[in-house]
C-alpha cells in the first residue's frame, strides 16, 4: 500500500492531476478524445507554471538578498501570486478530490435550508482546496484536509447569502452571489467597519472621484509595466549591476504576462469538467428561488472597484516595507488587489476613502498571514513540484496567502482535534444565522442584469438599514 | 461571409470567466460561419480604450474609455438568457458586415 502511496506521490501533480480529471470526465460523460485533451492540457499548465515560478525565483532571489545585506530590509518570502496558489491547491490531494466534495457540501446545505446560494463556479473551488491543502500537511491528515475545506465552503455560501443584497443591488447581479474565497471573507471586515466610518464626524464625509483616480494610476493597472518598474527598482535597490537591473526588469515583465497565462491553460483543461458537473448540478436544481454563486471577476471591473485597486498597488508596497516583522515581497497579486476589495466596495457604497483603508488593514493583517505560513506554502508548492531553487527564499501569495480565512484555518490546524470541530460548528450556526434572516428582494427586478450601470459612488449617503431581521 | 471579425473578451481576470465564454462564443461562431478572431483582455488593461476590435463581450463593467460596441456577457456564465445574448452577438457582427 505504502508503495503505491510513494509511486503516485513520486509521479507528481503534472501527471496524477490530468490521470483523475481524464477519470472524472469519463464519468461525467465526456467523449474520450476530448476528456485525454483536456487532461494532458490540465498537466501542461503545471508544468508551465513551474516553469515561470523558477525563473521568478532566480531572478529575484539575488536582488532580495541583496535588499537584506545593503538596506536590512528582509522580504525573502516571494510572493507567487494566485495563479501558483490555484495551481498549488488543485495539485494538491485535497484538491484532486475538491469539486465533488465542495459541490455536495453545497448541495447538502441547500437541501437543509442553510443556504441559497448554488455556487457552479467550479474553477474558484481552489480557495477551499488551498485551505484543505494547508491543513492536510500541518496535521499530517488528508481526511482533517477534506474537513477544511468542507467547512471553507459550508463559511463562503454563508458570507455569499449575507452580502448577496449588498452585491445585487450595487452591481445590478438580480439572482447572483458571489461565494468567492478570496473576495467574501474581506465582507466580515467591510460591515463594521463602515458603521465605526459612519459614526466619525468629518471623516464620514470624504469620498474620492474614481475616473480621476484612474487617469491619474492606469499604469498601476498594466501589470508588464508594474512587473519592469518593480524589477528595476528592486534590481536598484539590490545593488545589482546596471546589466543585471535592467535584466531583472525585463524578467519580472515577463512573468507577470507568463504566470496568468499558463494558469489560462491550466483552466482550458478544466472546463469541460467544471462546464459538464455545472449542468449536471443546475439540472437538478430547477426553478428553485436560488442565488447562482459566480466568480467576483464580474464585479472587478465596476469603477470604483478598479479606482481603490489602483491606488492599493503602491499602499500594498508600502506597508510591506514598513511593516515590522513582514517578510512577503509583493509580487504577483499586486494585480490581483480588485479581488481583495471588490466585496467591500458595494458596503461603502463605492466610496472610495473608505474602500481604500479597509483594503489597507486587510493587507496589513494579511502580510502577517501570508509571512506566517510560508514555510507550510512553500511546501505545499514543493508537493506539487514547483521548487524554490536553494533554501533561502520562501514562497507565499497575497491571494489565498493574506486572507483571515487562511489564517484562521492555519491557526486551527495546530490543534485539529479541539479547533476543526469547533469550527465547524461555528460555520454551521454561521449558515443558519444568516439563513434565518429575511433576504431583500433583489433591488431591481425590472432590470436587465447590465454591468454598465451601478455605478451608485455618488449619491448621497445613508446609514444602511440592515436587511431583515 | 465578409472579411475576419475581432472579438475582445473581458473579464476581471483576463482569464477566468472569459474564458469560459470564449470558448461559448467560439463554438457558437465557427456553426454560424462567422469567420473571427478572439482575443482575451482583463478589464484593468481596457483602462486606456481598445481599438481594433469590431465587438467587446464583457462579464464585467467596461470603463467609459472603451468606445467599441460591447455586449453583456453574464449570461454565458449564468446559463440563463444565452439564446438572447447569442442572438445580440450575431446582429452586432452582422451589422458591422
Amino acid at each position: 500500500m505504502s508503495s503505491i502511496t510513494d509511486f503516485i506521490t513520486n509521479l507528481g501533480a503534472p501527471v496524477v492531476l490530468p490521470i483523475l480529471i481524464f477519470v472524472f470526465a469519463l464519468v461525467l460523460g465526456q467523449r474520450p478524445g476530448r476528456a485525454f485533451r483536456s487532461a494532458l492540457l490540465i498537466g501542461i499548465g503545471f508544468v508551465g507554471i513551474g516553469l515561470v515560478i523558477t525563473l521568478l525565483i532566480e531572478q529575484i532571489g539575488p536582488a532580495a538578498e541583496g535588499m537584506a545585506e545593503r538596506l536590512d530590509v528582509d522580504l525573502n518570502v516571494i510572493d507567487v501570486g494566485w495563479p501558483s496558489t490555484s495551481a498549488i491547491a488543485f495539485g494538491s490531494q485535497v484538491g484532486a478530490f475538491v469539486i465533488p466534495v465542495g459541490l455536495a457540501v453545497n448541495i447538502v446545505l441547500l437541501a437543509v435550508g442553510l443556504t441559497r446560494t448554488l455556487d457552479i463556479d467550479l474553477w474558484n473551488y481552489w480557495h477551499i482546496a488551498f485551505t484543505g491543502a494547508l491543513v492536510a500537511i500541518v496535521t499530517d491528515s488528508i481526511l482533517w484536509g477534506f474537513a477544511a475545506a468542507a467547512i471553507h465552503m459550508v463559511i463562503l455560501l454563508a458570507l455569499a447569502d449575507w452580502s448577496a443584497p449588498w452585491i445585487q443591488e450595487y452591481y445590478n447581479f438580480p439572482g447572483i452571489s458571489l461565494p468567492h474565497g478570496t473576495s467574501a471573507p474581506y465582507v466580515v471586515l467591510a460591515i463594521p467597519l463602515n458603521w465605526v466610518f459612519d459614526r466619525i464626524p468629518v471623516v464620514r464625509d470624504w469620498k474620492a472621484d474614481p475616473e480621476a483616480i484612474q487617469r491619474r494610476f492606469g499604469i498601476f493597472g498594466e501589470s508588464i509595466i508594474l512587473g519592469l518598474v518593480l524589477g528595476i527598482l528592486l534590481g536598484i535597490l539590490g545593488g545589482l549591476s546596471v546589466t543585471g537591473i535592467l535584466q531583472l526588469g525585463v524578467n519580472l515583465a515577463a512573468v507577470m504576462l507568463l504566470l496568468p497565462r499558463m494558469v489560462a491553460i491550466l483552466m482550458e483543461g478544466l472546463i469541460p469538467i467544471s462546464e459538464a458537473a455545472r449542468e449536471f448540478v443546475q439540472r437538478r436544481f430547477p426553478g428553485r428561488n436560488l442565488y447562482i454563486g459566480l466568480d467576483s471577476a464580474i464585479a472587478v471591473g465596476a469603477p470604483a472597484v478598479i479606482a481603490t485597486a489602483l491606488l492599493m498597488v503602491p499602499i500594498t508596497l508600502l506597508i510591506a516595507i514598513i511593516l515590522p516583522g513582514n517578510r512577503v515581497l509583493p509580487f504577483g497579486d499586486l494585480a490581483t488587489m480588485p479581488f481583495i476589495v471588490c466585496m467591500m466596495v458595494p458596503i461603502f457604497k463605492g466610496n472610495i476613502f473608505r474602500s481604500v483603508v479597509a483594503g489597507a488593514i486587510a493587507i496589513a493583517g494579511g502580510l502577517y498571514i501570508a509571512t506566517w505560513i510560508s514555510p507550510t506554502f512553500t511546501q505545499a508548492a514543493r508537493n506539487v513540484n514547483f521548487q524554490a531553487p536553494g533554501n533561502a527564499t520562501q514562497l507565499s501569495s497575497l491571494v489565498d496567502g493574506a486572507n483571515p480565512f487562511t489564517g484562521v484555518f492555519y491557526g486551527v490546524a495546530q490543534a485539529p482535534l479541539i479547533g476543526l470541530p469547533l469550527l465547524g460548528v461555528a460555520a454551521l450556526l454561521f449558515a443558519w444565522w444568516v439563513s434565518r434572516r429575511k433576504p431583500e428582494e433583489p433591488a431591481t427586478p425590472e432590470g436587465e442584469p447590465r454591468p454598465e450601470e451601478p455605478e451608485r459612488a455618488s449619491e448621497p449617503e445613508e446609514p444602511r438599514v440592515p436587511t431583515g431581521t | 461571409m465578409g472579411e475576419r471579425k475581432r472579438i475582445l473578451i473581458v473579464c476581471g481576470t483576463g482569464i477566468a470567466t472569459s474564458t469560459v465564454v470564449a470558448q461559448k462564443v467560439r463554438e457558437y461562431c465557427e456553426a454560424q460561419g462567422f469567420e473571427v478572431t478572439i482575443d482575451q483582455a482583463k478589464v484593468m488593461e481596457t483602462l486606456r480604450g481598445v481599438d481594433d476590435y469590431d465587438l467587446v463581450i464583457s462579464t464585467t463593467q467596461l470603463p467609459s474609455s472603451v468606445s467599441t460596441p460591447s455586449v453583456n456577457g453574464l449570461p454565458f456564465l449564468t446559463g440563463m438568457g444565452v439564446d438572447q445574448t447569442l442572438e445580440e452577438i450575431r446582429q452586432r457582427l452582422q451589422a458591422r458586415a
